[in-house]
């Protein structure tokens, strides 16, 4: 049976978790949809200069796994002097990672756009830059916001992997507090109620935008 | 008394107007003039490269080889740096107006938002401005009532001429109409075509690719009939329809018409 008595007990460590889970992935996820943005513009790019290192990026990351992506960067970038705090190499590697995704999701989106909608824009004098701020890119955002939102989903869960480089978030927590009560049934059940909540609240909200940035139903 | 200054150069001036895809050689070697406030009215079989034809004037494609000058100004200069070069054709872009089969409205905006749209962003006019003038421009297209409606709920002969009217906005000396009339239902056509009579009346220098012979006939101040990237042959419409030299013009309008 549930120990109910532990789960009331240790509920302010997970919500106390709960909110470096949090910060974690909005911080993670605004940077990575810098990062996914600027790299879907320059392999769109005509640039060769502008253009490979984004591909590149982008397949390096996507054929990677995350954990090994968070090492190199929490273990292996102080062999060259760059020595970030583990809460700031857990940022950098999530944005990274959602950032190549988000920067595939954001190509398609792009390109999906029909070519009318450029020409048309293009024939009235607008800039390619212009056109790309003012007409493609609203329209790309409306079938962009969902996998997008995926996207955030997955890296809410992600940021688990972050608790191997000695960040107290949710995952940190229950493995700490399962030392001292030794009940992991109640702590990574309690863990995992704390995700469910955090992502399926990110589900809502996108819900929301995503009915907002509709701008017709026809 | 003043005299009217002659005006020396055309206002579209096309000269030797080469276009190739590949090995493709889609316009081979069009001259072309077209004086202030003429209509001309380009019919041709399809694939015979009147949309190309078009789309190089402005330079949604760009010419293989050959010039171009709108109002004397030259469009695909060559003398410019790549930068330079993107202002100078965002310019002249501004000289002409260009309305689509398809219309390609911009389905987030509103008909108004469609319309202002580049005049405040590219002409740096102030909204107060542009919304004045995009209001009187709904009034002349008829569609007044719908300027708060997004492009979605408007027909295609509605789209079409918010479409014109969007073009209108910028002020160009010239417009190029790709068979905008091609894709709307028969009884939504007529709307348009008179849209563009009343322009043509005003005295709009106007490039017509059409199927609507009747129109044509009406309206055009010259035909000019083309076939494999050339121009076939070329006169008034009362000569092109009733009396064609050229066997194919011939067969052309014997299909169409
Ligand atoms: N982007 C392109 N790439 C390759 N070929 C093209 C391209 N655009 C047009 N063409 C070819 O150029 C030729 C002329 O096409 P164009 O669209 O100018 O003809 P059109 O006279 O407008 O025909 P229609 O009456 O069907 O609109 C066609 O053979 C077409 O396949
Ligand atoms: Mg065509």
């Amino acid at each position: 049976m549930l120990d109910w008595s532990v789960i009331f007990h240790y509920s302010p460590f997970f919500l106390k978790a709960a909110v470096l889970t949090l910060q974690i992935s909005v911080i993670s996820l605004i940077v990575g949809l810098v990062f996914g943005l600027v790299a879907a513009l320059c392999v769109l790019a005509k640039n060769p200069l502008l253009q490979w290192p984004a591909r590149f990026y982008v397949w390096l990351i996507r054929s990677t796994p995350l954990l090994v992506q968070l090492f190199i960067i929490y273990f292996g970038f102080p062999q060259f002097g760059l020595d970030l705090s583990p809460f700031w190499s857990g940022v950098l590697a999530l944005a990274l990672n959602t950032g190549a995704y988000n920067a595939e999701t954001i190509r398609g989106g792009i390109q999906s756009v029909p070519a009318g909608q450029v020409e048309a824009a293009r024939s009235l004098g607008m800039s390619a830059a212009l056109t790309m701020r003012r007409i493609v890119l609203p329209q790309a955002l409306r079938l962009i916001i969902p996998p997008l939102g995926n996207n955030f989903v997955i890296l809410i869960k992600d940021t688990s992997l972050v608790s191997t480089i000695t960040l107290v978030e949710l995952t940190l927590t229950a493995q700490r507090l399962i030392g001292s009560t030794y009940k992991p049934f109640e702590m990574y059940l309690m863990a995992a109620f704390f995700y469910a909540l955090l992502t399926t609240g990110a589900t809502l909200l996108l819900k929301k935008l995503e009915s907002r940035a509709a701008w017709s139903h026809a | 008394m003043k005299t009217t200054e002659e005006k020396t150069h055309p206002m579209i001036d096309i000269r030797g107007l080469r276009k190739c895809f590949g090995a493709l050689e889609v316009l081979k070697g069009i001259d072309l003039q077209v004086a202030e406030s003429e209509v001309l009215v380009l019919i041709g079989p399809s694939g015979s490269g009147k949309s190309t034809l078009l789309r190089c004037l402005n330079h949604l494609e760009t010419p293989t080889s050959g010039e171009i000058s709108i109002n004397g100004e030259r469009v695909n200069r060559t003398d410019l740096s790549a930068r330079a070069f993107q202002r100078h054709l965002n310019r002249v872009r501004t000289h002409m107006g260009m309305v689509f089969q398809h219309f390609n409205l911009f389905p987030h905006k509103t008909v108004l938002e469609n319309i202002t749209e580049a005049p405040v962003q590219v002409l740096r006019q102030t909204r107060e401005d542009a919304r004045r003038t995009a209001l009187e421009l709904l009034e002349r297209v008829g569609l007044l009532d719908k300027c708060d409606e997004y492009p979605a709920r408007l027909s295609g002969g509605q789209k079409q001429r918010v479409a014109i009217a969007r073009a209108l906005a910028m002020q160009p000396s010239v417009m190029l109409f790709d068979e905008v009339t091609s894709a709307l239902d028969p009884e939504l056509v007529g709307d348009v075509l008179r849209v563009m009579e009343d322009l043509a009346r005003d005295g709009m220098t106007m490039i017509v690719v059409t199927h609507e012979m009747g129109f044509a006939q009406r309206v055009a101040d010259r035909v000019v009939f083309m076939a494999d990237g050339d121009i076939c042959e070329q006169g008034t419409p009362e000569r092109i329809f009733n009396d064609p030299q050229q066997e194919r013009t011939q067969k052309f309008l014997g299909d169409v018409l």
